[in-house]
């Protein structure tokens, strides 16, 4: 893939992570990449594993996330924000993709001991810090796994 | 003190295990559920056996925003080494990586940028 079209797919990618005011639909966005639609599918999938509308979702859900961590806004104004217009079909997909409704989501997080102003650990984890809680079969070097 | 374990943020572990093993090749060492994520790590088949890979879900935003950016500016986050990089270029290509150009010498190492398709740019080298 050549350059500008690297830049053009990624500068595509900015804006459909966007969702304030200042989201733009798709077709929008497809147009201004420069690439026909098919292709402009395609390779956007071929660079960032997901198809521009799954990108769109996942901004919505990771923002819902935080919002409904960060515990200050109720469910209706959290889809609101993340730019959905029905509140059932946000907690449909909130709850297909994370598992849990966003209510329940919230509840759990609210139950979680956070330090103000961040995010609870156990949901925004840096990774390495699960080290502590593996058990101790994690830490056999490779010989020692190949023969159990 | 010694290196044994370093990691890559991931998107999508799941998709992430499928692309670190059936594309790149590595195989799965630990899959072990923590939560909502798993503690997910490679090695790879030709060594050194026991230095891990972890790939880490990259759920905080402030690694999103990070990764997000890396990758529009190009960099790579991790660099892998390959005994011949025509051959490895080939076959990722057959199996539909993208790759940021060909194949590029730059002083005593040949280069090839890819998209792990899990917001990472990746490079290959091989020692010249």
């Amino acid at each position: 893939m050549d350059q500008n079209k690297f830049e053009r797919l990624c500068r595509a990618r900015r804006m459909l992570v966007e969702l304030g005011e200042e989201a733009r639909p798709l077709r929008e966005i497809a147009r201004e990449a420069g690439i026909s639609p098919f292709h402009f599918i395609r390779q956007f999938e071929a660079l960032f594993g997901v198809t521009p509308h799954q990108m769109r979702i996942r901004a919505r859900l990771d923002l819902a996330k935080v919002l409904l961590a960060a515990g200050e806004k109720s469910v209706t104004e959290v889809c609101m924000e993340v730019g959905m217009s029905s509140l059932g079909s946000f907690s449909d997909l909130f709850l297909r993709r994370v598992g849990v409704a966003p209510s329940a989501y919230q509840l759990r997080a609210r139950s979680m001991i956070v330090v103000p102003g961040m995010l609870p650990e156990k949901l925004f984890p840096g990774c390495l810090g699960m080290m502590g809680q593996l058990p101790a079969s994690a830490f056999r070097n490779f010989e020692e796994a190949r023969q159990a | 003190m010694r290196i044994k374990l370093t990691s890559i943020m991931v998107e999508d572990q799941t998709k992430a295990l499928k692309f670190y093993t059936e594309v790149l090749g590595f195989q799965k060492k630990h899959e072990i559920p923590m939560g909502e994520f798993r503690w997910l790590t490679v090695t790879s088949p030709e060594g050194p056996d026991d230095l891990e890979l972890s790939l880490e879900p990259n759920a905080n935003p402030s690694g999103k925003s990070f990764q997000e950016a890396m990758f529009a500016q190009g960099i790579p986050m991790a660099a892998f080494e390959v005994a011949d990089m025509a051959k490895e270029y080939a076959r990722l290509k057959g199996l539909k990586v993208v790759f940021k150009g060909e194949p590029a010498k730059m002083g005593p190492v040949s280069i090839a940028i890819f998209s792990d398709t899990c917001g990472n740019l990746i490079q290959l080298y091989q020692k010249l």
